[in-house]
């Protein structure tokens, strides 16, 4: 009898189906990895476990019983825990301090009793063969060392499911290691361990069994010895694409923005971009495939000039820009649309006419000599929303009144209405309709067509087969590949994008 | 903003209902705070009908209880200006009160030091002294916000304590006026001293400026692009940022102009009403700004008619004191209600907002 059996799951939200039919078996004692696209459905598939989302069908049974989780509460009552990707800890308490917080042994009822919390967090650490400095605040620990303290939390709240999201993903190749001798000791002492993860090959290094979502369903589940990273991969990245009609008018031009040995940190200063180099071409589109996570965010960041490079040179027309503010780099030439739409990309409490305006607010003939011009603005706002299809408001309507795809719409208007000689894409269909998916692309291809480089990341492999006229793939912040949209076979694709050739 | 109001915003309504809606918000917290301040009057056995008849008549019952509730509200109309602009930018600061006490000795240090100067230059220079000096108090913590990332809640708190303690140091130690006991600078020359536009009443130029200052926030916001740029930055610093907005020197921007306000609000109270810097003078002008600013959301007009109350609650209930058995603490009770309900329903509008990002 499994210790989890998950049966029918099913999870809409709106319209998009995240979790479809679900069926998932994990024995007592195993090591079992999820594997799958951004979006594919894992992370809903484990919040339900963990009581965070309640599926709209299904059933979950622990050693047989069936339960109801409706809250990560009942769920720690029945011995589930999960490390999310962003701890969960407050780093102005001690390492002793977190694990007994909520729980927390007392003397006479009242009085913290130190001894026994730190009796107990010595077990646990022996326990798990690691090492940990008790009375140093969390702010001062590694993200090695707050992992492995989240995972003594959730032993010591007495879970024997263990859930990890992405444990690896704010590892070092090192910690990573040390993590899976964490989890095979856990494992031995029989407690049952599911883990998403984008890399095969740690899949490979510690699970026993895997199950591959694909599209809100499962599309494989066995064990790690009966499969090869290769053919994960094919089955991750899945469909085959259609060869593509190319659909470009002009030749692709000179050389107009150039990366050199760019290297780039995120806000703990890991770095997650490593030596890229990258030349956009005029009248090109350049497609960046790679499962979330492997320097994308960093990469465009860096460009757009709201990141500093560690180091690595940024040049747009001949012209380094590496050094100078995002304001310059747009008055230069750049355009950008942000993956983080409500909180990046359109300002949701500001009329529609001040999110089109933004960039350009300061310039005639939208004000002069600090003045505001509300007849150009206008003017402006409604051409933009004209040409590019926006429906749901005029100029004075609230952005947040808008949906989501007719707000995409306005964000890609305002970025490509004058022609940029360079833009950067993130994500620009997520979320978006399948009428306002098929008109962005449509309106990127014109925008390359009239001379403009594109960086497109995405995470739609269909949707970079489609507008790409290159791909590069990053892997571990690494561009680890470079090929033309006819050699992007799914196998190619996903042994790349996991990390199986380098 | 009520449920209901942003449902019709987005549904495009009548432009009557949307003004109805709105004109209901602003007047909800108001009347709700008065009838539980007639609540606690029944309760401790008055008449609360009387008291608030009692209490309109000496704010508003005839030219002089008029004037002296405009003499109350206007150093609260800049104080509450001052907390706006930097709400607005997203910038919680609650050091208003510290910019008005610099900002008010300047004014009279400038009024008692100067006194050969002829009065429109004297009053020139205070003016120009006092808004100076609450500048320079609020571009510290503004600069430590924006470049360091000091939350400004609690530098611009403290900097109220030092302000007030350093003041009064140097009026004690200093600047004391000659052959008077309390910690009292001497007066300001008799020609920096503002005259009455009305009779015998405090009512002085101040209350004009302070209009004329409520009109330019309202042009600021309306019409200027470093307006724009601190509304933006208020309601999304990333979308600021993204769209090439220095979000750094636009919160340096608000904190100088809301320190600017802040100081305008000390140099006026010394020039038109107390004619010397009195250590601790200020019964919390700048905390009460805060009020005003929050119940007046932020807005030129809201932020005018929540002075505007406070003003005649301030006059009206020092007045009702001497004519009738009513105590000053229940006043500050209905006063107190107010600020409670501006607060609870900005809440109200966070999490809104926070639930409409999260869907």
């Amino acid at each position: 009898m499994p210790r989890v059996r998950m049966r029918g799951i099913t999870k809409h939200y709106g319209s998009i189906v995240a979790n479809d039919r679900i069926d998932l078996d994990v024995a007592r004692g195993s090591i079992h990895a999820i594997v799958g696209e951004n979006g594919a459905g894992k992370t809903t598939l484990m919040r339900i476990l963990y009581g965070l989302v309640v599926p709209d069908a299904g059933v979950i049974e622990l050693d047989g019983r069936p339960v109801r989780i409706a809250s990560p509460a009942t769920a720690i009552r029945l011995g589930i825990g999960m490390v999310h990707q962003r701890f969960e800890l407050i780093e102005s308490l001690t390492a002793l301090e977190n694990l007994v917080l909520g729980r927390t042994p007392t003397r006479y009822a009242l009085m913290f009793d130190r001894e026994a919390a730190l009796a107990a967090a010595r077990e646990h650490a022996g326990r798990l063969g690691v090492a940990i400095d008790w009375d140093s605040p969390v702010a001062a620990l590694g993200v090695g060392a707050r992992q492995r303290l989240e995972i003594m939390r959730l032993l010591y709240t007495k879970a024997d499911i263990l859930i990890f999201d992405e444990p690896t993903s704010v590892l070092t190749p090192q910690e990573a290691d040390e993590l899976f001798v964490v989890l095979r000791r856990l494992s031995a002492e029989g407690r049952t361990i599911l883990f998403i993860s984008h890399k095969l090959r740690e899949v490979f290094a510690v699970a026993d069994r895997v199950t591959v979502l694909r599209r809100a369903r499962v599309v494989w589940t066995g064990p790690t010895t009966a499969t090869t990273p290769a053919t994960l991969a094919a089955l991750i990245v899945g469909e085959r694409f259609e060869a593509r009609a190319s659909s470009r008018i002009a030749p692709i031009g000179e050389p107009i923005l150039e990366v050199e040995g760019l290297t780039v940190a995120d806000d703990h200063g890991t770095v997650r971009l490593r030596d890229a180099n990258l030349t956009l071409h005029r009248a090109e589109i350049v497609g960046v495939a790679g499962l979330e996570g492997n320097g994308q965010r960093e990469l465009v960041e860096a460009l757009i000039g709201l990141r500093r490079p560690v180091r690595g040179s940024i040049r747009l027309a001949g012209r380094p820009v590496e050094g100078l503010d995002v304001r310059s780099r747009r008055r230069l030439g750049l355009a950008y649309i942000s993956e983080d739409r409500d909180t990046e990309g359109a300002c949701l409490p500001a009329t529609l006419a001040d999110n089109v305006v933004a960039v350009r607010h300061a310039e005639p003939p939208f004000a002069r000599r600090g003045w505001r011009r509300t007849g150009a603005v206008n003017t402006l706002t409604r051409t933009v929303l004209e040409r590019f299809g926006v429906e749901g408001g005029g100029p004075p309507t609230p952005a947040r009144a808008l949906s989501g795809g007719n707000l995409q719409r306005l964000v890609v208007g305002r970025e490509l209405h004058e022609p940029p000689l360079v833009l950067v894409a993130a994500h620009p269909t997520r979320g978006v309709d399948v009428r306002g998916t098929d008109f962005i692309r449509r309106r990127l291809e014109t925008t390359r067509d009239g001379g403009t480089a594109i960086l497109l990341v995405s995470e739609e492999l269909s949707e970079l087969i489609e507008l790409a006229d290159r791909l590069v793939v990053l892997f571990d912040g690494r561009i680890v590949g470079t090929l033309s949209a006819r050699e992007a076979t799914p196998e190619r694709l996903g042994a790349l994008m996991t990390g199986l050739v380098a | 903003m009520s449920r209901s109001a942003i449902a019709e915003v987005a549904a495009g309504p009548s432009p009557a209902a949307a003004l109805a809606g709105r004109a209901l918000e602003v007047i909800a917290p108001f009347l709700i705070a008065l009838a539980v301040g007639g609540l606690v009057l029944a309760v401790t056995g008055r008449d609360a009908i009387g008291t608030y008849g009692l209490l309109v008549e000496q704010s508003l019952g005839g030219a002089q209880a008029i004037a002296n509730t405009l003499v109350a509200a206007t150093p609260i109309l800049f104080t509450g200006l001052a907390t706006g602009v930097a709400f607005r930018t997203g910038v919680f600061n609650v050091g208003v009160e510290g910019s008005l006490y610099v900002g008010a000795f300047a004014a009279a240090w400038v009024g008692f030091s100067f006194t050969t100067l002829p009065g429109p230059l004297l009053v020139f220079l205070a003016v120009v002294s006092g808004g100076l000096a609450g500048v320079a108090w609020a571009a510290v913590p503004g600069a430590l916000r924006a470049w360091w990332r000091v939350d400004e809640v609690v530098t611009t708190l403290m900097a109220n304590y030092i302000a007030i303690l350093f003041t009064s140091y140097l009026v004690n130690y200093w600047f004391l006026a000659p052959g008077v006991a309390n910690s009292m600078s001497p007066l300001v020359a008799a020609q920096a001293q503002l005259s009455p536009l009305v009779g015998s009443t405090q009512l002085t130029l101040a209350f004009p400026i302070a209009l004329v200052a409520t009109f330019l926030y309202w042009v600021l916001f309306r019409a200027t692009t470093v307006g724009y740029r601190l509304q933006i930055v208020g309601m999304s610093p990333r979308f600021a940022t993204a769209s090439g907005i220095h979000v750094a020197r636009t919160i340096i921007v608000a904190m100088v102009i809301s320190g600017l306000l802040g100081g305008l609000a000390g140099a006026f109270q010394i020039l038109a009403v107390n004619h010397r810097f009195i250590a601790n003078f200020s019964p919390g002008y700048g905390f009460t700004g805060i009020a005003v600013a929050l119940l007046g959301r932020n807005s030129a007009p809201g932020i005018l008619a929540a002075a505007l109350f406070f003003g005649a609650l301030a006059n009206g209930g020092s007045m009702i004191q001497l004519f009738s058995d009513i105590p000053l603490d229940l006043i500050n009770v209905v006063q107190g209600t107010v600020m409670i309900i501006a607060v609870i329903e900005l809440r109200r509008l966070g999490r809104l907002v926070r639930a409409r990002s999260h869907a």
